[in-house]
């Protein structure tokens, strides 16, 4: 039902993108002349109450991704070249006091990687929201408790709890608190960074659920960053998928999970393991993504790649559209030979159905 | 509930440890060979002489019935008679202990908040030239013995350029001048201040090391923190998040603060010999050499509680600003 709601939205264009991405270079500087170039002509598009997933391994960029959005690169970060609009605004050269005045919070919130180590451990909780309202509102300090008090009945932990310290909630609570302040101003765009990295599965299954949940109810823009594709599949509506900094493809997350044109999405996709084939041997992605201590101009997965020749190391890969979808782009010069050459990983159910429909 | 139960312990713990250590004390006292009446033999005292005076002070009385006496009288605020000056050794400690009270707390206050700015700037640029030349120069001034500093101090800026006087509190005419005067009139006069310039600055620069280094080393790890990002990504301004890095660092730094104030007691002995300063420390080597011990007794007791007290207010202060603090197990995990 969720997946077809996001196609209709997909298909039918009824909203405005509220975050693109186009051509982003990101880089680090590091001691002396060098440079990380941690993320490289990243084009993507996020509708207005759109599902984004962002899937790649450890190390892509995804993260990195993550904080140039909110102006929260660390020092030595610089978004050197491309635009980021948010709105239709570009918001790539804000300052901080821009950023901290018209995006942070009240239009983009942020679900931090490790909640376990986000709240601050001398601050009661009801003191860190609080805060957020001095910095942001003119609530007065009983309404931005009462506020709180309200959105931690809404995650679903008890409101005599908000007068507590970090430390004394658990891993999962943590988190519901986080989720809680990241919806306190009501925002367009939330940015969940890996949210359930750190949790056991149970409560990584109740939080996904509930930000689900949260994001249809409160009609929010979501951007989910995470290295399980699966927990993509799942939820998402629409996805990228990014290696060493590339993104490698882009677009619906049926089109992806049914037609996937960049050989590092179909090896991924192998690469979990799938309720159908139990006694299928899971694929293993070998080596390593190059170190980007230049700007790479060539295909960061050809080192990688089992279908790769010599073309791919002669300049960074054009998009390619995917016949037949709409706006499904891998970034793979090969991407319309890919269902030929890798015909032996894209084995899909006979009767033409993608799985996903059969999980909802 | 819990912090009320932790100041409660902290509390109990102090009282005890004061208790302790003037038990041990006595028993320390009583261990140590030589005592005061061989002293008085060789000023002449015959031994009826010596056999009146013991009585007097009750010196021939039973060790457990002496003990009774100390910790009852201690309990009264009687800290005894000093043998040499034939006077209450309260009496006598007392302006001591002011007078190294205005040394040290100020001194070692100074040093620790610059300490901790430098710190922070240290910390926060690291890799520069600025870091370098601070952490030399604080490694430095911490590496001259306290009294050899005093006197490098001393030899550069009274000797050489004579801007400061080199010893005592104040001048020997100002002293009888205003000696009828109370005593805080002294903050008033020029001179206290310019006696009082080189033996806080050999303080402050010796133990500067301490809070400078221990606030970088906080800083750098405190600045990594997520929540510190989290922060920034919620949108608070730079000085908001400067002042969240700097509550969070300077936590060890706190700790510190009375360690160096109780162990700036021992160096005090020194500065204070050297800069002739009135103090606690240089009654207490005087004390030494005559063997005044009840006096001796009662400044090793001030210098505990000074030690004791300090740590006391630092876990006070502990459980303010850090709430994690707390005795037992309360989580409600």
């Amino acid at each position: 039902m969720k997946v077809r709601a996001g196609m209709m939205r997909w298909w039918c264009k009824m909203s405005d993108p509220i975050l693109e991405f186009n051509n982003v270079d990101i880089e680090y500087q590091t001691r002396g002349d060098n440079a990380v170039h941690a993320v490289n002509d990243a084009t993507f598009t996020i509708d207005e109450h759109d599902y984004f997933g962002l899937v790649g391994e450890s190390g892509c960029g995804k993260s990195t991704i993550a904080d140039a959005i909110v102006g929260g690169l660390d020092d030595n970060g610089e978004i050197s070249s491309g635009t980021i609009r948010y709105k239709g605004t570009e918001i790539q050269n804000y300052s901080e006091s821009q950023f901290n005045k018209e995006i942070r919070w009240k239009e983009i919130s942020v679900i931090p990687q490790s909640s376990m180590n986000s709240l601050d451990p001398v601050m009661k909780l009801s003191q860190q929201a609080v805060e957020i309202a001095k910095y942001h509102t003119d609530l007065s300090k009983a309404e931005a408790i009462d506020r709180l008090r309200e959105l931690f009945d809404v995650v679903g932990l008890s409101e005599s709890r908000i007068h507590d310290y970090p430390h004394q909630f658990s891993g999962g609570m943590q988190q519901r608190a986080i989720i809680a302040f990241s919806l306190f101003l009501q925002p367009s765009l939330i940015i969940a960074d890996e949210p359930t990295t750190a949790l056991d599965v149970i409560m990584q299954d109740q939080i996904l659920d509930h930000i689900n949940s949260l994001k249809e109810e409160w009609e929010i823009s979501m951007l989910m960053i995470t290295h399980d594709i699966s927990v993509v599949f799942e939820n998402c509506d629409t996805m990228a998928v990014m290696h060493g900094g590339q993104i490698a493809e882009a677009g619906n997350v049926v089109d992806l999970f049914d037609r996937p044109r960049h050989p590092y999405a179909i090896l991924l996709q192998n690469a979990f393991p799938d309720v159908r084939y139990p006694d299928r041997e899971l694929a293993v992605i070998e080596g390593h993504p190059p170190q980007l201590r230049e700007k790479p101009d060539f295909c960061t997965f050809a080192d990688r790649c089992p279908w790769s020749i010599a073309e791919c190391y002669e300049g960074a890969p054009d998009p390619q559209s995917v016949e037949g979808d709409e706006d499904h782009q891998a970034w793979c010069i090969r991407a319309n030979e890919m269902d030929e050459l890798a015909a032996d990983h894209l084995t899909k159910p006979a009767e033409g159905r993608s799985i996903l429909e059969d999980i909802q | 509930m819990s912090r009320l139960r932790y100041f409660a312990h902290r509390t109990a713990i102090t009282v005890a440890l004061i208790f302790l250590v003037a038990s041990s004390l006595f028993v320390f006292f009583r261990l140590m060979p030589g005592d005061y009446s061989s002293l008085l033999v060789q000023q002449g005292m015959n031994a009826d002489q010596i056999a009146r005076l013991e009585a007097k002070w009750g010196l021939n009385a039973p060790l457990h019935e002496q003990y009774v006496r100390y910790i009852t009288n201690l309990l009264t605020a009687d800290a005894g008679q000093s043998f040499r000056h034939n006077a209450p050794v309260w009496d006598l400690v007392r302006p001591r202990i002011i007078n190294s009270a205005i040394l040290v707390f100020p001194a070692i206050t100074a040093t620790y908040i610059i300490g901790s700015l430098v710190g922070t700037v240290i910390g926060r640029y690291r890799g520069g030239l600025f870091e370098k030349s601070s952490i030399i120069t604080v490694s430095v001034f911490h590496s001259i013995p306290d009294f050899f500093l005093g006197i490098l101090l001393i030899a550069a800026f009274s000797q050489t350029i004579n801007i400061f006087p080199t010893s005592g509190m104040l001048s020997t005419e100002t002293a009888v001048m205003i000696g009828g005067e109370p005593f805080w009139h002294r903050f008033f006069l020029k001179e206290f201040w310019m006696h009082y310039a080189l033996p806080f600055a050999t303080i402050t620069l010796y133990f500067m090391q301490y809070p400078a280094l221990i606030m970088r080393n906080s800083v750098v790890e405190v600045s990594n923190q997520e929540f510190l990002h989290y922060h920034r990504l919620k949108g608070l301004p730079r000085p908001a998040l400067l002042r969240k890095l700097m509550r969070h660092a300077s936590l060890p730094v706190v700790t510190l603060y009375p360690i160096s104030l109780a162990s700036s007691i021992s160096g005090l002995v020194l500065i204070e010999i050297v800069f002739n300063w009135p103090g606690i420390g240089r009654l207490l080597v005087d004390s030494v050499l005559a063997r005044d011990f009840p006096v001796i007794q009662f400044v090793f007791l001030v210098a505990a509680v000074w030690v004791i007290l300090g740590n006391f207010l630092v876990d006070l202060l502990y459980g303010v600003i850090d709430p994690r603090v707390s005795v037992g197990n309360d989580n409600n995990e």
